[in-house]
């Protein structure tokens, strides 16, 4: 029934509704009832991810802010190159459905050559009503940047969740 | 015969979640149902499906979720959750807790209840997660830049649903409170108090209506008041023109869900200021 079983449910559904039909047809005096629960359901998907594009560190700690819209705003000092987007996911479910988003408000990332940062997460909305096509939310942040960072690939990962009530 | 075509509905049901997604990232998830209750004697099935284009790995869990007062959903630590969350997390047994699926794969996750001898009447809760865990060689888009810092943040993310377990006869009722249109950071919000009584949570659907207008102004379905509050606010962003709509006397309706006979909850006139 589980994994590959599930494709195998569908042919034998559609081939046990016409058999029941046939059935029917012959025997005047048979009865059949067929039932399908159709599951709400939801759906998330990832549409992009958070970036702070590039940032070449300066001689005093400063900020790099991505804000929900996906507009940066780069601190003095910096110099910031590339393009920076917002985190979007896009959900999908019964039209009228709220659901609660949300996730970590901080995300420390560790240096490929050492060190460390911390950045500051922000959510579009704490909760969305879906339309008929479902609906969004974005992730911006504040990236703190200390004087004379270690430059190097700095990654790290934070929680996201969609939460039916 | 039965299952089968149960499983066809399932399977429908999957299969219009993924005809809709616009993206296609590893680690993107459907889950269906939303929401599970159950009463002891009987378990059920949570269907999970991979609806990215790679191959996915997720991990299911179980987690303690306490609604506040602003109506949203609080995690709270396992070594912080009281004896009656701690009887929710161990009545709840499903299987599997950790898969990975090819993509358009579904995979059912049994969820049965093993109640304790004794236990008492009342309703026990957790929130079961969904959680894609990313693959660390994909998830790298950095490029290393001479003399530069790159960023590469990867988001792990998922779905709760509530799974409930309601042990005795239990009862709850709902009052519709005040009602206003606030201005929030991202745009205007239609609000309001929703007071709840009883031990068990209640659930349904909410509808705005201006009397005399049979075209509901809003419609927001899914509004729960769980049990550790005895009110929450109801707060939901609205476009502007609807905002200024809503100013003024309305009917909100509080219903019940639709698949148990959409009865009312409770029913106010507000005037909307």
């Amino acid at each position: 029934m589980r994994n590959f079983g599930m494709k195998r449910a569908l042919v034998g559904a559609a081939i046990a509704a016409f058999a029941m039909n046939a059935s029917a047809a012959h025997a005047a005096s048979a009865t059949g009832t067929a039932t399908a629960k159709i599951l709400r359901q939801i759906t998330l998907t990832k549409t992009s991810d958070l970036q702070y594009a590039t940032i070449i560190s300066g001689a005093t700690a400063s900020t790099v802010a991505v804000s929900t819209a996906g507009a940066a705003t780069c601190g003095a000092g910096l110099t910031c190159t590339g393009t920076t987007t917002a985190g979007s996911f896009d959900v999908q479910g019964t039209s009228g459905a709220v659901v609660l988003v949300g996730g970590d408000s901080s995300v420390t990332l560790n240096g490929s050559l050492g060190g460390t940062m911390t950045s500051t997460l922000s959510y579009s909305a704490p909760n969305i009503t879906l339309g008929a096509t479902g609906g969004s939310f974005q992730v911006g942040g504040t990236l703190s940047v200390g004087a004379n960072q270690a430059s190097g690939d700095y990654s790290g990962s934070f929680n996201v969740t969609a939460n039916y009530q | 015969m039965f299952r089968f075509l149960k499983a066809f509905g399932l399977f429908i049901a999957a299969a219009f979640g993924t005809a809709v997604s616009p993206a296609l990232a590893a680690g993107d998830l459907l889950v269906a149902p939303t929401r599970v209750i159950l009463d002891g004697s009987r378990g059920t099935e949570v269907v999970l499906n991979n609806i990215g284009a790679e191959p996915a790995t997720y991990r299911i869990s179980l987690e303690i979720k306490r609604m506040t007062a602003e109506g949203g959903l609080d995690e709270i630590a396992e070594e912080n959750v009281t004896p009656a969350e701690r009887t929710a997390l161990d009545m709840i047994a499903f299987s599997p807790r950790r898969v990975t699926l090819p993509p358009n794969q579904p995979q059912v996750v049994r969820v049965g209840v093993r109640l304790p001898e004794g236990t008492p009447p009342g309703e026990y809760r957790a929130h079961m997660l969904f959680r894609s865990i990313p693959d660390a060689a994909s998830a790298t888009e950095a490029k290393p830049a001479t003399g530069g810092v790159s960023i590469a943040l990867t988001p792990i993310y998922g779905i709760t649903i509530p799974v409930i377990v309601r042990v005795g006869d239990l009862g709850a009722a709902a009052v519709i409170g005040e009602a206003w249109v606030s201005d929030t950071p991202d745009g205007p919000a239609f609000n309001f108090d929703l007071a709840r009584s009883g031990n068990r949570s209640v659930y349904g659907d909410i509808e705005v209506t201006r009397p005399g207008v049979a075209e509901p102004l809003l419609v927001a379905r899914g509004i729960a008041v769980y049990p550790e509050v005895a009110q929450r606010k109801v707060s939901l962003r609205v476009p502007d023109e609807l905002a200024a709509k809503l100013k003024g006397p309305v009917r909100i309706r509080y219903s019940e869900d639709r698949e148990i006979g959409g009865g009312t909850i409770d029913e106010a006139e507000r005037v909307v200021k």
